[in-house]
C-alpha cells in the first residue's frame, strides 16, 4: 500500500489508574487502515479493543485514564495530544463513531432528526432548516422508511435495529474518512445483525470510507474485513488480511479463537473448543508473552521474555516465538515444549 | 389526555373524601371540649350552642351533615372566633401562604436545579465542596432556626445601611416576603441539589453523552442540550410532595416572621379543637396538594416525550 492510510496507530499505549493500581489496558497497539477498507480488531472482553479506539477518539475519562505514548495519525494528523477544541472539530466531522447499545447511545429527550442535524449544525455552516432537512435524507439513506415522520420521532419510538440505523446517519453525517464501529451487532438480534452490516458495506462501497469494526465475532470479521488485527492482552499479536488470518494464521491465540468458532461442518466434532484458563490480569501482565499460561506451544523462552513480531508474509505478522529462526519446527515441537 | 385528566381528578375527589372522613373521625375521638370557654357556661347557654353547632345530634348524623355542607362548599362557622365563616379565614389568610410558598418554591426548585448542576460541573472541587457542606447544614437544621437568624441577620443589614431595606417581620410587599420565602425553602433546596447532583453525575455517564462527545459537541452544548434536560426529569418527579413540605411547613415561619397565613390558623384550630375550622383548613390543604400532584404528572409529560398517556391507561 504506497497511499497515505486513512488511521495509522503506532504503539499506542493507555494506562488507568485504580485503587488497586496501575491497569495497562492497552500496552503498544499499531494498526493502519487504508480508504475503503474494513480493518477488524478482535480479541475477548478486556484485552484493549474499545480502549484503543476511544483514546483516538479522547473519549476516556481522564483521570483515571491515560495515554501514556504512541501516536495515531488521522490523515496524517496526530490526534494525540489535541486539545478539547481541536478534538471536537475532528470527532464527529472526520471520524464517527457507533456504539454497541443503540438504545442506550442515544439521549432519550431529543427527537432523532434533531440529534442527526445537531452534528451538522455544529461542524458546517448550515442553518437548522437545512440541517434537519439533510437529516431526513441521511435517514432515507440508511433505509427508514418514512424517514420525514420518523425523524420526528423520539428514540423509544424506534426498534433496536432502527436505532443502530439512526446511529449509522449521525455518524456519517458529515461524510467522515473514517467510520469506528465497537461492536455495532452485538446488542442486535441476527436477522437485524446481517441487514446493519449490508448497510455499512453499502455506505463504505459508496462513500470510499475506511471503516474500523470492533467485534469478537469471527463471523462478522470473515463477512466484512479486508484486515484484522487480533488482540490479547492489550496488545496486537497477529495483524494480517483476512485470508491471512482464517487459512494461515501464525499465533496460537488465533488459532484459539477459531477453535472456538461454530462452524457448519464440524465433522466429528460434538463441542467447541474453548481456550483454557482466562486473560491474564493487566494490573500484572505475566512476564514474557502474555498468552503463555493459557498456550499450548507455550516454550521456556515464553514466560522469560516476550515474543517480537515476525513478519510472515506480505503485510501479515505476529508476534509468537515459534517463528523466530532458532525455534523448533512443529514436527519435533512436542519434545521441546515445557 | 382529557380522559387522562379526568381519571385523575376523580380519584383526587376519593383522595379528598377520604382525608375529610379520616380527619373528622380523628379529630371527634381527641379527648377535649370545643366549647370549653373560661367564660362560665350555664347549662342552658351550653345547650344552646351545641345546637347551634349541631353537636347535640350523634357523630354518624353530624358527619352527614358535615358531607352535605362540604359538597355545597360550605364549612360553617368557627367555633373559636365569633361568627366568622371558614371560608372567609381561607379565603382571607390561603391567599398570604400561597404567595409565599409559591416564592420559596421557585426559590428552592431555582435554587435546587442551579446548585445541583454547579457540584455536578465541579465535582470534587472547591464549589463542590463548599455547597455540599452548606447543603448538609441546611438539611439538619430546622426552620426556626433559620427564620431566627434571617431575621436577625435582617436587622444586622439595615443597621449596616443605617436605613431600613428589608422590614424584620410583617407582611404586604416584596420587601416583606424575600426572606420567609428563603427560609421556607431552603431545606428543600437543599434536598433538590442534592438529587439534581447526584441525578447531573448519573447522565454524565451515559451512553449518549458519550455519544454526543464522540459527534465532537462542545462541553457547553453537551451540558445545556444533553445533561441538563434529562437530569432535571427526578427533580420534577419530587416537585409534587416538595409543594406539600413547603405548604405545610409554613406555619412555623409565618409564625416568626408575622405573617397573617393559613398556616397559624390550620394549627390554633388543632390546638383549640375548632372542629369546623379543623376540616376546613384540612380539607382545603388537602384538595390543593392532590391538585399539585396531578399538576406535576401533567407538566412532567411535557418535559419527558416517554411519558405519555397511553389508551389503557386513559
Amino acid at each position: 500500500m504506497s497511499e497515505q492510510p486513512v488511521l495509522s496507530v503506532r504503539d499506542l499505549e493507555v494506562e488507568f489508574d485504580t485503587f488497586g493500581g496501575k491497569v495497562r489496558a492497552v500496552r503498544g497497539v499499531s494498526y493502519d487502515v487504508h480508504a475503503g477498507e474494513t480493518l477488524a480488531v478482535v480479541g475477548e472482553s478486556g484485552c484493549g479493543k474499545s480502549v484503543t479506539v476511544q483514546a483516538l477518539m479522547g473519549l476516556i475519562p481522564t483521570p483515571p485514564g491515560r495515554i501514556v505514548g504512541g501516536s495515531a495519525r488521522l490523515m496524517g494528523r496526530e490526534l494525540i495530544g489535541l486539545n478539547q477544541a481541536q478534538l471536537n472539530d475532528v470527532r464527529g466531522a472526520d471520524m464517527g463513531m457507533i456504539f454497541q447499545d443503540p438504545m442506550t447511545s442515544l439521549n432519550p429527550t431529543m427527537r432523532v432528526g434533531d440529534q442527526i442535524a445537531e452534528t451538522l449544525v455544529v461542524h458546517r455552516d448550515i442553518s437548522r432548516d437545512a440541517a434537519l432537512a439533510e437529516a431526513v435524507r441521511l435517514l432515507e439513506r440508511t433505509r427508514i422508511p418514512e424517514a420525514a415522520q420518523r425523524a420526528r420521532q423520539y428514540p423509544f419510538e424506534f426498534s433496536g435495529g432502527m436505532l443502530q440505523r439512526v446511529m449509522i446517519s449521525m455518524s456519517l453525517a458529515c461524510t467522515p474518512k473514517l467510520l469506528i464501529a465497537d461492536e455495532p451487532t452485538t446488542a442486535l438480534d441476527v436477522t437485524i445483525q446481517d441487514q446493519v452490516l449490508e448497510l455499512m458495506q453499502e455506505i463504505q462501497r459508496e462513500d470510499h470510507m475506511a471503516i474500523v469494526l470492533i467485534t469478537h465475532d469471527l463471523g462478522v470479521v470473515a463477512r466484512m474485513a479486508d484486515r484484522v488485527a487480533v488482540m490479547y492482552a492489550g496488545e496486537v499479536v497477529e495483524y494480517g488480511s483476512v485470508d491471512d488470518i482464517f487459512y494461515r494464521s501464525a499465533h496460537p491465540y488465533t488459532e484459539g479463537l477459531k477453535e472456538a468458532m461454530p462452524d457448519m461442518h464440524q465433522h466429528g466434532k460434538d463441542r467447541l473448543e474453548a481456550i483454557p484458563g482466562s486473560p491474564p490480569d493487566l494490573f500484572s501482565p505475566p512476564p514474557g508473552c502474555a498468552y503463555h499460561p493459557r498456550c499450548p506451544h507455550a516454550m521456556r523462552i515464553c514466560n522469560r521474555i516476550g515474543p517480537s513480531e515476525y513478519p510472515v508474509g506480505d503485510a501479515h505478522h505476529a508476534s509468537c516465538w515459534r517463528l523466530h529462526e532458532d525455534a523448533p519446527t512443529t514436527a519435533s515441537e512436542d519434545g521441546h515444549a515445557g | 389526555m382529557g380522559a387522562y385528566i379526568a381519571r385523575r381528578l376523580l380519584s383526587g375527589v376519593i383522595t379528598i373524601w377520604f382525608i375529610a372522613t379520616a380527619t373528622f373521625f380523628g379529630m371527634h375521638a381527641v379527648p377535649g371540649d370545643p366549647l370549653l370557654n373560661d367564660k362560665a357556661v350555664t347549662p342552658e347557654i351550653r345547650a344552646n350552642l351545641e345546637r347551634a353547632y349541631g353537636l347535640d345530634k350523634p357523630v354518624p348524623q353530624q358527619y352527614l351533615i358535615f358531607l352535605k355542607n362540604m359538597l355545597q362548599g360550605d364549612f360553617g362557622i368557627s367555633f373559636t372566633q365569633q361568627n366568622r365563616r371558614v371560608n372567609d379565614i381561607i379565603a382571607e389568610h390561603f391567599p398570604v401562604s400561597a404567595t409565599l410558598g409559591v416564592l420559596a418554591l421557585l426559590f428552592a426548585a431555582g435554587g435546587g436545579i442551579m446548585f445541583g448542576a454547579l457540584t455536578a460541573l465541579f465535582r470534587s472541587r472547591m464549589p463542590d465542596y463548599l455547597i455540599m457542606f452548606l447543603v448538609i447544614i441546611a438539611v439538619s437544621v430546622p426552620s426556626f432556626v433559620f427564620a431566627g437568624l434571617g431575621q436577625l441577620a435582617i436587622l444586622r443589614l439595615n443597621s449596616l445601611l443605617g436605613f431600613s431595606l428589608l422590614p424584620v417581620a410583617g407582611w404586604g410587599t416584596v420587601a416583606h416576603m424575600l426572606v420567609p420565602a428563603l427560609v421556607l425553602g431552603l431545606g428543600t433546596m437543599a434536598y433538590l441539589t442534592r438529587l439534581m447532583r447526584s441525578s447531573m453525575l448519573e447522565v454524565a455517564e451515559t451512553d449518549y453523552i458519550r455519544t454526543a462527545r464522540a459527534k465532537g459537541l462542545t462541553p457547553r452544548r453537551i451540558f445545556f442540550r444533553h445533561q441538563l434536560r434529562n437530569a432535571i426529569l427526578p427533580v420534577v418527579t419530587v416537585l409534587g410532595p416538595a409543594i406539600a413540605a413547603i405548604t405545610t411547613g409554613g406555619f412555623v415561619v409565618e409564625l416568626v416572621f408575622a405573617i397573617p397565613g393559613l398556616g397559624r390558623y390550620f394549627v390554633q384550630a388543632v390546638q383549640q379543637l375548632d372542629y369546623t375550622v379543623i376540616m376546613g383548613t384540612t380539607v382545603f390543604y388537602g384538595a390543593f396538594l392532590v391538585l399539585m400532584v396531578i399538576a406535576v404528572d401533567i407538566v412532567y409529560g411535557f418535559i419527558d416525550p416517554r411519558i405519555q398517556v397511553s389508551k389503557s391507561l386513559s
